[in-house]
């Protein structure tokens, strides 16, 4: 292994870790782009790094989410269901598709989760719906550390999440992000579910929605020890400084600034589909 | 003379609306009851998923890094490409490096699968047959993403 090139991934992980963690949406979105549009990458391999580097992530980080009873476990199965088969197919897909449409459909992404993030809003008020049937049993409460008060919640619209959850299945599954970018919106928003207990729920989910994609791309031979390992200890390393990082700094009001990242990536990538490739980059 | 549109009698003045939300505020004390029985109950699966993970972690870090070591010691280059799952234990029996790496990241991958298996246990030992059955059902889905890998 050329030891100047894997310290350049495992720095490369890191940042990527550092700015998925503070903005909630993992190392993946920021992974592939830069292993391919800046270091010429095999795009395959880069997604198969990242569904690795996802998991690993998902097995670290949903430990802390689960003490803080930030995890919905039933919401979390009942979605799984649909998210996990919706990640095989997209790694059947992505596993042999022609790399311009994988790449229209990640700068498609990318440009959703900037312009989200710039407009970004988020469920507030008592999420609990007195009412509501809770016929499923997915009514939840948890401790919000922030204010010390119980926050109590029944999660609504299931089929609709469900059929959301498969799309970001397919999306984890060809791209090789753990698919939060859609997950966690679409349950607070649509679903109501309070934006603590949608980024817990779904980091634990999108490390079993990547392991389906991780699989595939095993059995394609698109798993290279010598990405995968510098990109896991980055992305350990990078995720440790990026949750310290959001204690102290307000990564909302980096917002502008990340979300012009995404959108920079999101460009490039659509620009790379089309066959242009921009100065720096390879 | 008589009014012949009496006004209604106060309780029935008042918004529909006001009077469900009176009958729902007298729930709320029973629902959050309700929702912190299950949160209780929930939290010997939540401790047993944290175990999995963490334990997880700790040993595919330890693989990972017994991999880095053989591989510095015996000056041996990571492969570019995993070996097939059946190559993989053959290599780390006969110490080679990059057997240990790949062992390493399969383990990586199994363990959010392990985490399927515990949880589904606990909903089993909870009695909630839905959601044993529905954890089942994810392992199902996860069993042929690895069927297809070792197709």
């Amino acid at each position: 292994m050329d030891l100047v090139l894997a310290f350049e991934l495992g720095l490369v992980a890191a940042v990527a870790a550092i700015l998925g963690s503070m903005l909630g949406l993992g190392g993946g979105v920021f992974l592939v782009p830069i292993l391919t549009l800046f270091f010429g990458i095999d795009q395959k391999l880069a997604i198969g790094a990242s569904a690795i580097v996802v998991v690993t992530n998902s097995v670290v980080g949903s430990s802390v989410h689960l003490r803080s009873h930030f995890v919905n476990m039933r919401l979390a199965m009942l979605l799984q269901v649909s998210t996990a088969a919706g990640a095989i197919a997209g790694a059947l897909f992505g596993v042999s598709a022609d790399p311009a449409i994988v790449f229209a459909v990640f700068g498609a992404v990318l440009v959703y989760a900037a312009l989200s993030m710039a407009l970004r809003r988020e469920a507030h008020g008592a999420s609990i719906t007195f009412g509501t049937p809770d016929r499923l049993r997915l009514g939840a409460l948890f401790r919000d550390p922030a204010t010390d008060a119980e926050v109590s919640y029944i999660p609504a619209r299931m089929p609709l999440g469900m059929g959301i959850g498969a799309g970001a299945g397919v999306i984890s599954g060809m791209l090789g992000v753990g698919g939060g970018v859609v997950l966690v919106p679409a349950m607070n928003l649509l679903m109501k579910v309070p934006v603590k207990a949608a980024v817990g729920t779904s980091s634990f989910m999108v490390g079993i929605t990547s392991v389906a994609t991780a699989f595939v791309f095993y059995s394609q031979g698109k798993i290279d020890p010598t990405i995968v390992v510098p990109a896991i200890v980055g992305v350990f390393a990078g995720g440790q400084i990026g949750s310290r990082l959001t204690r102290r700094l307000r990564a909302r009001r980096l917002s502008a600034l990340f979300a012009a990242i995404l959108l920079y990536l999101g460009a490039s990538l659509l620009l790379r589909a089309a066959g242009v490739t921009l100065p720096g980059q390879r | 003379m008589s009014d012949p549109h009496p006004a209604a009698p106060p309780l029935l003045t008042a918004p529909p609306e006001d009077v469900e939300a009176d009958r729902l505020t007298d729930q709320m004390p029973a629902l959050s009851e309700s929702l912190r029985r299950r949160y209780d109950e929930l939290a010997p699966l939540h401790r047993a998923a944290i175990a999995v993970l963490t334990w997880g972690f700790r040993i595919g870090a330890a693989l990972l890094t017994l991999g880095l070591i053989f591989s510095l010691i015996r000056r041996e280059a990571l492969n570019t490409v995993s070996e097939p799952f059946a190559d993989v234990l053959p290599g780390v029996l006969r110490g080679d490096p990059a057997g240990v790496v790949d062992l390493a990241i399969l383990w990586f991958m199994v363990t959010p699968v392990i985490t399927v298996i515990v949880v589904g246990l606990g909903f089993l030992r909870l009695k909630d047959y839905r959601y044993a059955a529905l954890s089942l059902l994810v392992l199902a889905v996860l069993g042929a993403s690895i069927w297809l890998a070792l197709d």
